[in-house]
């Protein structure tokens, strides 16, 4: 591979998201507002731009546009502008207004004077007077607030309804339910009898006792006969699946009408007496022959021999002790021989010439070609380190390129 | 009318910056000091630069982004000590570096940049924002085998294009032990790559 003209990209790619997270991480560390900057630069990109708009310069060639005017009263001379003056004096429009609504839908005519003229019979209740009332009395202020007050908003909201032309059932609409204020409070109270009406309610619910041990299949169809009595296609279902399991057998519950009656009937999970009778056709052991016990007796003598003579340790013989001895002093050659330990592992191969073909220019005899480098372990990281420290070059730099970088220098 | 001719210059501050070239940026910075507005216009500009040669550097995701954090404040508090000796860009390069390897300082003291980290290499595949490419990843398995100094030559030069002039600015070395320094991690990773493959 030629790194010079085949140009690899970089392997890492970092999404743009986290770039702008990064921006706004550091520029929070830093306390800057990237908002905040961006509308005081408009401000300070403005002021400039006014100042040079005021610096410049009059133009005294043509007619002169600023001019000095003297106030009569006072003597005082003050400075006018003639572009201004000639525009002369500004005359602002009366403000009117339009609407799309219909001037009919909201006729003020309609309101008499008499209604607006009594304002004085209304008694205008301020904070100080109920104050005042619940000081002086403080049960009697209620009653009085209501008194004076809901029967005047009653008047006026029909006033109003009036006005507006509205039907009559919406005017007494208001009405009523301001009166139902004056009604006590202890009347509004919610009767005692509802619990009353509740505790009434007869219990729908029916408890069946059936064993924890009894199956889903059975209690469904166990619960199904007894909701519906009188379906007649279930019976012989109910009556089967009682019998495999050996409870008894709730069919005769089925077929009875009520089912009140099957409830009262516990299941019975004990298995019926006849579950371990007797097996009719059981044979009897035959008796053994004499002789089979001889022959079994001689064998076990004979066992027994052998396992005697096992055991008994071998005869010592002098003269094959010696001999041995004698052999056990001579030193033995070592069937095996070691062999040198590579300091490359045994994942790699190395195959000499196939790297002196790729690589000429490097023909160290210590120079290796690692086929199966893919799943490279760490250990075999640093041996090809070291194999490539000490067997192709060395790469030493002359100057202290690693020395404290010092930035302010630049 | 005074309005409208406001209005346009109003909106070009935050676009004056970052249409300006790395010239006048870099005057601007001499003649009125590290603004606001200059620094996001710097962050903007040289964030990905930063951080895609922190990562080359420090392979993982982590740590690059921190040393992208810090070279940036220090990019920030030592705007002053610019002396304009060297491009913007140089300049900032030169601080991410510096905070790369006080990183690699920090998380290992008894360091030697003249030796491999070859254990940076096992953590490549497992890190994030991976480009995918293989022969990519290869590569930078490859590279951490090579010593620091060669990596960073390396990198600047092959990565972020920078001329030898620049770099030998930036690591105060000269051209000609860069280029050696760079042929030199060129052959070795040709070696690899064929090794690898």
């Amino acid at each position: 591979m030629d790194l010079e003209n085949e140009k690899i990209g970089p392997a890492f790619s970092a999404p743009d998201s986290y770039f702008k997270d990064t921006e706004s991480r550091l520029l929070q560390r830093l306390g800057i507002q990237k908002e905040l900057l961006e509308n005081q630069a408009a401000e300070t990109v403005e002021t400039p731009i006014t100042i040079a708009a005021a610096v410049t310069p009059l133009d005294t060639l043509g007619v002169q546009k600023r001019a000095r005017k003297q106030d009569p009263i006072t003597a005082k001379s003050q400075g006018i502008n003639k572009e201004v003056e000639a525009v002369g004096s500004v005359v602002i429009p009366p403000l009117t207004f339009t609407t799309n609504e219909n001037p009919e839908w909201v006729n003020f005519g309609a309101i008499s004077e008499e209604v607006s003229g009594n304002g004085d019979q209304i008694k205008v209740v301020s904070y100080g007077d109920l104050l005042s009332n619940t000081e002086s009395n403080d049960a009697e202020a209620p009653s009085l607030n209501q008194e004076n007050i809901t029967p005047e908003i009653a008047e006026e909201t029909v006033l109003e309804a009036v006005n507006l032309d509205q039907p009559i059932t919406t005017v007494e609409t208001p009405a009523t339910e301001l009166t139902q204020i004056e009604t006590p409070a202890s009347e509004l109270e919610l009767p005692a009898e509802i619990p009353a009406e509740v505790s009434t309610i007869e219990p729908s619910v029916i408890v069946h006792e059936v064993p924890e041990s009894v199956g889903l299949d059975e209690l469904e169809s166990y619960i199904s006969a007894n909701v519906q009595p009188t379906s007649t296609s279930l019976e012989p279902l109910v009556s089967n699946e009682v019998e495999e399991t050996t409870f008894v057998n709730p069919a005769k519950q089925v077929e009875s009408p009520s089912p009140r009656i099957a409830e009262e009937k516990p299941i019975s999970l004990e298995a019926p007496a006849t579950a371990f009778a007797p097996i009719a056709g059981r044979q009897h052991e035959s008796a053994t022959p004499g002789w089979l016990g001889v022959a079994a007796a001689l064998a076990a003598i004979v066992a027994a021999y052998f396992i005697w003579t096992a055991i008994q340790p071998p005869k010592v013989d002098t003269e094959q002790v010696a001999l041995q001895q004698e052999e056990a002093t001579v030193p033995e050659a070592p069937l095996d021989e070691q062999t040198p330990t590579d300091t490359i592992p045994d994942g790699l191969q190395l195959v000499e010439p196939l790297i002196m073909e790729e690589i000429p220019k490097y023909k160290e005899p210590n120079v290796y070609t690692i086929t199966d480098a893919e799943e490279m372990p760490a250990r075999t990281k640093r041996a090809l380190q070291d194999l490539e420290d000490n067997g192709l070059a060395t790469f030493d730099m002359e100057d202290e390129l690693f020395e404290e970088l010092d930035f302010e220098s630049l | 009318m005074s309005h409208e001719s406001t209005k346009p210059s109003i909106m070009s501050n935050a676009q004056r910056l970052s249409n300006c070239t790395e010239d006048e940026l870099t005057a601007e910075l001499l003649r009125d000091g590290m603004s606001s507005a200059l620094f996001v216009e710097l962050v903007s500009r040289y964030q990905k630069l930063v951080y895609y040669h922190c990562r080359n550097l420090l392979v993982s995701h982590d740590d690059a982004d921190d040393a992208v954090q810090n070279a940036f404040i220090k990019i920030w508090q030592n705007a002053q000590q610019f002396k304009g000796e060297s491009q913007l860009k140089t300049w900032v390069y030169r601080i991410a570096t510096n905070e790369s390897i006080n990183l690699i300082r920090k998380r290992k003291p008894s360091i030697d940049f003249d030796e491999a980290q070859p254990e940076m290499a096992e953590m490549i595949s497992e890190d994030l924002y991976l480009s995918g490419d293989d022969i990519a990843l290869k590569l930078q398995k490859a590279l951490c085998f090579l010593p620091f100094k060669q990596k960073l030559v390396f990198t600047l030069r092959y990565f972020e294009g920078l001329s030898y002039a620049d770099i030998a600015l930036l690591t105060s070395t000269s051209e000609g032990a860069l280029k050696a320094s760079y042929h030199h991690a060129l052959k070795k990773l040709e070696i690899y790559l064929n090794v690898l493959r």
